[in-house]
């Protein structure tokens, strides 16, 4: 009997023997509704076939294909996560790889449902936010409206005869419950800035890939043609019908959970990413602050909360906003997505009069049930909730969007006299709701299938005064019976929903549909401040990692070598290199040589790699990582696959105890990756402003590290052996070099030329400051010929001027009789002029305003 | 009566200012009582772009930004308001203040204007402190009117005017217990007992004329502005109260803006892009335009 259980890995040595199969134990729950299972024990039509699939695919096979999924899903993650997230944090909304199978006539019903709910939603909100009659004539309680606590005064349409509202509700969002008798339920309504589209597209391109045969004989429907509507319909919305709106994704940055999905959807649909650092209001109309000035946005797809969306009116001093953009929304200067008020109608308060609100708004029956629900502000209500307060749960009657999935455990855990008080109190501020015992659907869990409840997210865009819905969703999981609140922080399950179909699959695309030629485009589009900046950091992050990397790397190989370390005479002058940038404690660079090489040998890797302190070369990595973070919409994807395992090797080797070798390796490793960075930089980066700014960072930054090495190595150690020249020419990548034009001994003078004046030397000083002058010259000007050179013109112009005068013979042999001074004043002045350079391009071009604060009342 | 008032706010900032916007209310209320003869607002510097419009509560609005980096900004408007006396409340009228709101509460979707300004707000609590606070003025049956002028004589009795003592920040409840406070705080208090006891209340800024001790010229300049508070009646409409004053409002106060609180009308509201330490100082002239006391 035994032998006959698969087991559990599925991968019996015993050849030839059928697969185990995928469903082989799915027991299902008493009491709901399975999505797979009828009553009687019948597998469901809809899912018959792909059933049958599964378990001829077998388990092994099963779970092959998800680790390898699993490696998409978190290069994605990676890719479009909150950056720099140490605890690495698991996506939002896992996905689970199994997915849930509807029919396309069932998914039709709840479709028709969902749009006229949508469009009743809008016309509710028009409502609210103008004449308000519906509470006028009765139809909402006053205290329903006026006692809510999000709606604030600015976000009241006035009554000037003529204005129009806006669109408030351009994209909607319900979730689904389907109680034991087959029916679906609206759980909830997300109306302010519905999460989880993005999601439900990752979780489209895994599991088709994942599973290509079934997706494509059960003629799966496809998500595109409701993104394609989403462009459309905010194509439309843009002011004065320009033909070609700009349209920005205001975004709460890389550290907000919501990130990936914005990361995620503003590069699926072409569209800017923007934070509200990046918008200022100027002419009552938005614009974006790029290096070439202000550049006009047309419509804005809202992801923070309305309330943190002008400081100006509503309040706080919170970075996600702009100062005056309700201004530009009223004067029609902008179309926001969604408006700014649209938030007011997610609060389940509202759920317990749409039967009411269908008739009287759209004269017709609610054509897709809410689950019951009573808001406790009215007497009657509030007496049959308390009657019934065991089979039903009490919810706050106002949300506010990210807060409540902790409020509602508490709520509920509360003693029955407790709750009572409680909502007796203050009976507007609850609801109570029926519970839905949700349906269940196959999870892969642990190597097995079993039952989970589930909750469909839908999504529906507006389209022509009526709202298409997205023709698939986001099915969420959790195992347990409670209500499916949580948002989208808890970190709950997902799944790709299929809605399967009889006739074949219309073939659509995201490219543009319009007959319009395309425009020939041949600049990167503009470019925020705030990315040039981020660039500019990368890029010298990027640079001194590769410079502590490779100093690093030749101290460790000295001292690894089977030599006594005493014999290597260039030694100290290195170790003092390593103590001057910062990766060593300073005082070891002090020590006398005797004392010096047992504590470096002991102390460096650890010191080297230990990221808390700020000079390290780990801390050094950390900032490149988080700089790159932020510009990741802008990298390639194999330039950000090498950042990140960069990143990682640095991550993991912390915890460990490091010793020299592990250091030679990282380092040997880094040196390489950040090469293959540096190729892909050159080979594969368009010469925008973008690449501009990367690069000055590099050149600056690896000025600025040469000039000091030199300065270390021969002005302040005395005159070199020839074993630090060689060092200093190996730390400069330029050993080759050296050897195939001298064959010889190191001597002064051509190390030298090579590291200073060799304008052919890609590692040369005389090459970073000629790049540097050549790319300041390119920089955007705001007046045409302006009469003088900028200031950083100027000093670009300066100090490759001074590297270009030096006679590299003269100033070695006077090195060479004692007098260091000429090769002292020429560093001295490229340490000094670098840096101002550094400020001067930054006061102009990459000064971050900083964030607006509240003027003191009067 | 007709006045000529100037009102006059002054910032100026230890750093440059890159960028402000400002929100202003400071153009009187055209309404049943008043009369805006002119209004003119001058903001320097420049600004680079001016709106108006008018609020819910039928306040104009104006806004304006400024994009050239500034060290001061200096707003003054002018006007010239003609302002009548309320209507005469009705004798004696003798509804008491529970039936008015029952009235509120039963008709609330008829009188939703009015009923708006039952609720809590930004500066307003609702709770039973309050209540208990105005419960002597509020005993039972007594009319709204009668019960309005015990509350308005209880405020003016119990607090001690002090230029100041408080601030935006200071809740109705810290000045309930430190019993000092300045206009504000006074018609936030009021506001907030009446909405405790569920009667529609709203607040008002404006300027109150203020005359010349006895002998002495009037002083230009040296005037504020006030706040006070109205209660709703069904047969007077609005009946205004100034508990700083201990008085009913009548031609010597001239209305800019009404709103739920203080949060609603605010004067002067702007964020700022830099600017360092902002000193303001403000200065406001009403002066009566004809001889004579009305």
């Amino acid at each position: 009997m035994q032998s006959q259980t698969p087991s559990a890995g599925g991968s019996s040595p015993t050849q030839g023997a059928a697969p185990a199969a995928v469903f082989g134990q799915y027991a299902i729950a008493p009491g709901a509704y399975d999505e797979l299972i009828a009553p009687g024990g019948a597998v469901r039509p809809v899912w018959a076939p792909v059933r049958e699939y599964l378990d001829r695919l077998g388990k092994a096979e099963f779970a092959r294909r998800w680790a390898q999924s699993q490696r998409l899903i978190y290069e994605n993650g990676v890719s479009f996560s909150a950056y720099g997230d140490p605890e690495n944090r698991p996506r939002p909304w896992a996905l689970d790889p199994a997915p849930m199978l509807l029919h396309e006539a069932e998914w039709e019903g709840v479709s028709t449902g969902l749009r006229q709910r949508a469009r009743l939603l809008e016309l509710l909100l028009q409502d609210l936010c103008g004449p308000q009659n519906l509470v006028r004539s009765g139809v909402l309680p006053a205290d329903l409206v006026l006692g809510h606590p999000g709606y604030r005064l600015p976000l009241h349409w006035e009554r000037r005869a003529g204005r129009t509202l806006p669109t408030m509700l351009t994209y909607y969002a319900a979730d689904l419950g389907r109680a034991p008798t087959g029916q679906w339920w609206v759980l909830a309504d997300r109306t302010e800035a519905p999460s989880g589209a993005g999601f439900a597209l990752e979780n489209r391109l895994v599991t088709s890939r994942m599973l290509p045969e079934p997706f494509r004989d059960r003629r799966v429907r496809r998500l595109a043609p409701f993104f394609l509507r989403l462009q459309q319909t905010l194509r439309e919305l843009a002011p004065s019908g320009r033909s070609n709106p700009t349209v920005a994704i205001l975004s709460q940055g890389a550290a907000h959970p919501n990130y990936f999905e914005d990361a995620y959807l503003a590069r699926y649909l072409g569209y800017q990413l923007v934070e509200g650092g990046d918008l200022t209001v100027r002419n009552r109309q938005l614009w974006m602050k790029t290096l070439e000035g202000l550049a006009p946005i047309d419509v804005v797809v809202r992801r923070p909360n309305a309330e943190l969306c002008d400081p100006l009116e509503l309040g706080g001093e919170s970075p996600a906003g702009v100062a005056g953009l309700l201004e530009t929304q009223r004067n029609g200067a902008v179309a926001i997505a969604n408006a700014c008020g649209s938030g007011l109608v997610e609060s389940p308060a509202f759920m317990a009069f749409m039967p009411r609100l269908c008739q009287a708004l759209l004269g017709e029956p609610l054509k897709l049930p809410g689950v019951a629900t009573w808001w406790c502000g009215e007497e009657k209500s509030l007496d049959f909730v308390l009657a019934n307060a065991e089979r039903l749960i009490f919810k706050k009657a106002y949300r506010r969007r990210g807060e409540e999935s902790l409020l509602l455990t508490r709520l509920n855990q509360k003693p029955r006299a407790e709750l009572e008080q409680l909502i007796r109190s203050d009976p507007n501020a609850y609801v109570a709701q029926e519970r839905v015992l949700r349906s269940t659907a196959p999870a892969w869990r642990d190597g097995r299938v079993v039952p989970v409840r589930v909750a469909l997210r839908a999504f529906a865009v507006a389209s022509g005064g009526d709202y298409e819905v997205m023709q698939g969703a986001l099915a969420r999981t959790n195992s347990g019976g409670e209500p499916l609140e949580a948002s989208i922080l808890s970190g709950e399950g997902s799944k790709d929903v299929w809605i399967v179909g009889e006739s074949p699959v219309e073939k659509v695309t995201l490219l543009p549909s319009e007959q319009e030629p395309a425009e020939l485009v041949r600049i990167g589009g503009e470019l925020p401040s705030r990315v040039a900046e981020h660039s500019y950091w990368l890029g010298r992050y990027m640079e001194r990692a590769d410079a502590y990397a490779r100093l690093a790397r030749i101290v460790v190989t000295r001292l690894t070598s089977e030599r006594d370390a005493s014999e290597y005479p260039e030694l100290p002058a290195l170790v003092r290199g390593l103590a001057e940038q910062g990766q060593i404690e300073a005082g070891h660079a002090l020590e006398s040589m005797r004392d010096l090489l047992p504590r470096v040998e002991g102390a460096l890797a650890s010191e080297v790699l230990d990221h808390t302190q700020p000079g390290s070369l780990s801390a050094t990595v950390d900032r490149m990582f988080a700089s790159a973070a932020q510009v990741r919409d802008r990298l390639s994807r194999d330039t950000w696959r090498i950042l990140l395992r960069i990143s990682d090797k640095f991550r993991k080797q912390r915890t460990a105890e490091a010793d020299l070798t592990d250091l030679l390796n990282l380092t040997d490793e880094l040196v390489v990756d950040l090469a293959a960075i540096g190729g892909m930089v050159i080979e594969s980066m368009t010469r925008t402003q973008f690449y501009r700014f990367l690069d000055i960072g590099r050149r600056l930054e690896r000025g600025i590290q040469a000039a000091e090495l030199i300065q270390t190595c021969l002005v302040e150690s005395g005159p070199p052996c020839p074993e630090l020249l060689e060092a200093l020419v190996d730390s400069a990548d330029s050993l080759m070099t050296y050897r195939a034009r001298y064959r010889a001994r190191l001597t002064l003078a051509p190390v030298l030329d090579l590291l200073v004046t060799d304008e052919s030397n890609p590692r040369s000083l005389a090459y970073q400051l000629n790049t540097l002058e050549r790319h300041v010259g390119k920089l955007p000007r705001s007046g045409e010929g302006e009469p003088n050179a900028s200031n950083e013109q100027r000093l670009a112009l300066s100090l490759a001027h001074a590297v270009r005068m030096v006679d590299v013979s003269d100033l070695a042999e006077s090195y060479e009789l004692g007098r260091v001074e000429p090769l002292k004043r020429l560093l001295a002045e490229v340490i000094r002029d670098l840096p101002a350079l550094s400020n001067a391009i930054g006061l102009k071009y990459l000064a971050h305003a900083a964030p607006p604060r509240q003027l003191a009342p009067t | 009566m007709l006045y000529r008032i100037r009102h006059t706010s002054k910032y100026q900032y230890s750093q440059p200012v890159a960028v402000c916007h400002n929100l202003v209310r400071l153009a009187p209320r055209a309404d049943e009582r008043q009369r805006v003869v002119s209004y003119r607002l001058i903001v320097s510097p420049e600004p680079s772009d001016q709106a108006s419009r008018e609020d819910l509560f039928g306040n104009r609005v104006e806004y304006f930004s400024i994009h050239d980096a500034h060290r001061g900004l200096s707003l003054t408007s002018m006007c010239e308001v003609e302002v009548a006396a309320p209507p005469a409340e009705p004798a004696d009228d003798p509804t008491p203040w529970e039936q008015v709101r029952d009235r509120l509460r039963r008709d609330s979707a008829a009188l939703l204007d009015e009923y708006r300004f039952v609720f809590s707000s930004t500066h307003i609590p609702i709770d039973q402190r309050l209540r208990d606070y105005a419960a002597p003025a509020f005993t039972p049956g007594r009319p709204l009117g009668e019960a309005l002028d015990a509350l308005t004589a209880q405020i003016y009795k119990d607090f001690e005017y002090k230029s100041g003592a408080t601030t935006i920040a200071t809740t109705v409840h810290e000045s309930l217990e430190s019993r000092v406070g300045v206009c504000q705080d006074f018609a936030h208090l009021g506001i907030a007992c009446l909405r405790s006891l569920g009667l529609a209340a709203r607040y008002a800024s404006g300027y109150l004329r203020t005359y010349p001790a006895p002998g002495k010229e009037r002083l230009v300049g040296a005037d504020e502005s006030h706040a006070w508070l109205s209660v709703w009646s069904p047969t007077a409409g609005w009946l205004d109260a100034d508990p700083t004053n201990n008085c009913r409002p009548g031609i010597d106060h001239v209305t800019i803006a009404i709103g739920r609180d203080y949060a609603d009308i605010c004067p002067v509201q702007g964020v700022v892009v830099g600017g360092g330490t902002p000193t303001l100082s403000v200065s406001v002239d009403v002066a009566p335009a004809e001889r004579g006391r009305g």
